[in-house]
């Protein structure tokens, strides 16, 4: 299967000295198209570094990474921002939409930043509240939106320029279980019908069921990368902390 | 699909509040224009509506309306008789009062009490006491020559040769309205518009003759009194020529009486004449002062005004640069609102320029609007003043311009906050 997003020997050191922090220590990871994968460790474990190297907001200290065929460290500088607006969807704890867009504009958004006509930008937009199940909600302010509906708008505006990855950062963290679960089967239904590779980083275990594969992060290492159903016989006690602090803590 | 307008519209009283205050402040920014404008107009208004090309006056004076030169009637004719004038109409003007209280409506007296109150702690008793006469320019003409009033917006001009007024109605004068000046009852037959001296005194108008009087003729005791003085200095030269005295005593008084003087001559010259040619002929065979229109409004503008208008373009600089820092900081406070939106922009891949153009267009929208309605409410609130105040659209427009480089300088303080914003923020939180 075509892989989407694959790593190599990632290493990531902040600080020197007495100072110095690895906080990635060579992880290595591929994940394919279609693929729903959960990355999970406790607090400190570089979940969030190695988030923000997925995500193009950090540059490694070393190693590979490969967004969909292209080697992004290696030959020409690339330019990230356009490698996020095309290849890459982001999700996040509390949906962050941008609270002067209506669901409709949050989702037109990532079009619009790539030049897609208006046109063409509206007619995908009301797919994509279709495929959701939140077209009723399309001209609400995110204020206006539950829990759940935002995050389905959030779903929606990742997809919108159909990416290569999506990267889901604490997914189901603000939701009940019933919404949570309804969520991840809407990631889970995105990656195999949209053939999206979708990660999840996430401390909730009762989300695991719906993902292919489960990876543990501990100390900056992979200690695990293994199929669903192995995962949830395995896998730890995850932190009950809600959220990990920005790398530099890492 | 534009940022910065979606953003407006979703803050929308925080936006137009915040705008409605920028205009407040440019509305005073563009009352302050008026005021320049209006002192300008004030300084040149007389001397553009008597239509005039030279205005002569004594050897070494300046402008009529400056000093109080003084020549004889009837070198006008002189003038008149030159190569190259068209015409030439002898003119008397000078600032003039009658026991008559200015005009007065209640906003003029609130306004009044306030100066009152407002300079409580910088007069002595009864400096600043309400006045009971009117204080005027009085400009006599000869009928059929410039000078006139150039305009009457209720009853009519001159016709009569004498006793007839045309006043300015900011004189508060009413048409068929009597006063009285040296003994004799006038009438004003007639109301102009925004002829003022360069003081912002009302003019009025009256022909020549009867200008003569009211600002020549001095009172019966005075002239008693020259007369008395006049035959006292006389009377030592009936020992030496007896026969001189009697026939020179009418000749001294008539002098010392003499009403046939005039302030000055304006001159209209002839169309494909240069006017620089006639002033040097006039200046070189009569012995006279000539100058141009320009000049002679030159003379009152940076004579008279020139530390008002200087004080007031000085202020109105101070109050812009406020309106700047106040905008930018408008600006800023809104951008530190949206910093967790810009990461997430940031991180979505939106072009810098994108987010940093949204900064400034908000910036730019509230500058235009705040001078959009600082504008309208300065012309709504025009007539109120009690000087002229005299914004333009024009005025309007060079603000525009100026406020729209004033609002992108003030938003780079924003911009630079968000470029400092980090995509991390968003995640891992």
């Amino acid at each position: 299967m075509e892989q989407a997003i694959e790593t190599k020997q990632l290493v990531m050191t902040y600080g020197q000295g007495r100072t110095k922090v690895e906080a990635l220590k060579g992880v290595d990871l591929a994940v394919n198209k279609g693929e729903l994968l959960a990355i999970m460790g406790p607090s400190g474990s570089g979940k969030t570094t190695l988030l923000m190297i997925l995500g193009l907001v950090t540059v490694p200290t070393k190693g590979e990474l490969i967004l969909d065929g292209d080697n992004i460290y290696q030959g020409d500088k690339r330019d990230f921002q356009r490698l996020r607006r095309e290849k890459i969807g982001f999700i996040f704890q509390f949906s962050n939409l941008i609270p002067f867009l209506t669901a409709e504009e949050n989702i037109t958004l990532p079009m619009d930043l790539i030049g897609t006509s208006s046109g063409k930008a509206h007619k995908r937009a009301a797919e994509l509240l279709d495929y959701l199940e939140v077209r009723d909600r399309a001209g609400q302010l995110p204020e206006k939106l539950s829990g759940g509906e935002k995050q389905r708008v959030a779903i929606a505006r990742a997809l919108a320029n159909s990416p290569a990855m999506i990267l889901a950062d604490e997914p189901t963290a603000s939701l009940d279980t019933d919404r949570g679960l309804s969520v991840m089967r809407m990631l889970r239904k995105v990656s195999s019908e949209q053939g999206t590779a979708i990660l999840v980083v996430t401390h909730d275990e009762r989300m695991i069921g719906e993902v292919d594969r489960v990876l543990q992060l501990v100390d900056g290492l992979v200690t695990s990368d293994e199929s669903q159903s192995k995962a949830k016989s395995e896998a730890p006690k995850a932190d009950p902390k809600p959220a990990e602090q920005p790398a530099t803590d890492s | 699909m534009n940022l910065a307008l979606k953003d407006a519209q979703y803050h929308f009283f925080k936006f137009i509040s915040s705008t409605i205050g920028v205009s407040l402040l440019l509305m005073v920014v563009f009352v302050l224009g008026g005021i320049i404008r209006g002192v300008i107009l004030d300084s040149s208004t007389v001397v553009l509506a008597t239509n005039a090309d030279l205005w002569v006056v004594q050897k070494d004076w300046l402008g009529p309306f400056v000093e109080a030169s003084r020549l004889p009637k009837d070198y006008y004719h002189a003038i008149e008789s030159m190569h190259g004038v068209a015409e030439a109409s002898p003119l008397v003007m000078a600032w003039a009062h009658i026991d008559h209280p200015p005009a007065s409506s209640g906003l003029m007296m609130f306004m009044y009490r306030n100066a009152k109150i407002g300079t409580a702690t910088m007069v002595e008793p009864h400096w600043i006491d309400m006045v009971g006469e009117l204080r005027f320019l009085l400009i006599g003409y000869e009928a059929d020559h410039v000078g006139g009033p150039p305009m009457i917006v209720a009853g009519r001009g001159i016709e009569a040769s004498h006793y007839e007024l045309v006043a300015d109605e900011k004189t508060g004068l009413k048409l068929g309205e009597v006063i009285r000046m040296r003994g004799f009852d006038y009438t004003v037959v007639g109301l102009t518009k925004n002829m003022v001296g360069f003081n912002a005194d009302p003019v009025i108008y009256a022909r020549l003759a009867d200008a003569q009087n009211i600002l020549f003729q001095p009172d019966p005791d005075l002239l008693r009194n020259i007369r008395r003085r006049t035959g006292g200095q006389l009377g030592g030269a009936r020992a030496v020529a007896p026969r001189v005295k009697e026939p020179a005593m009418p000749k001294a008084s008539a002098l010392s009486e003499n009403l046939h003087m005039i302030n000055a001559i304006a001159v209209k010259v002839e169309p494909g004449v240069s006017m620089e040619e006639v002033a040097t002929e006039i200046r070189h065979w009569k012995h006279l002062e000539v100058y141009t229109s320009a000049r002679q409004v030159n003379m009152q503008l940076m004579g008279a005004n020139r530390l008002i208008v200087m004080q007031l373009s000085l202020f109105r600089l101070l109050l812009l640069i406020i309106a700047g820092v106040i905008i930018g900081l408008i600006t800023y406070t809104f951008t530190l609102d949206k910093i967790k939106d810009i990461a997430v922009l940031k991180l979505l891949g939106t072009q810098t320029s994108r987010i940093y153009s949204m900064i400034i267009q908000q910036a730019v929208l509230m500058g235009l609007l705040g001078t959009i309605m600082g504008a309208m409410m300065e012309f709504a609130s025009e007539p109120y003043f009690p000087r002229r105040v005299s914004a333009t659209v024009g005025d309007m427009g060079q603000m525009i311009v100026l406020i729209t480089i004033i609002s992108i300088l003030a938003s780079l303080v924003a911009v630079r906050r968000a470029m400092q914003v980090d995509a991390r923020l968003v995640l891992g939180t």
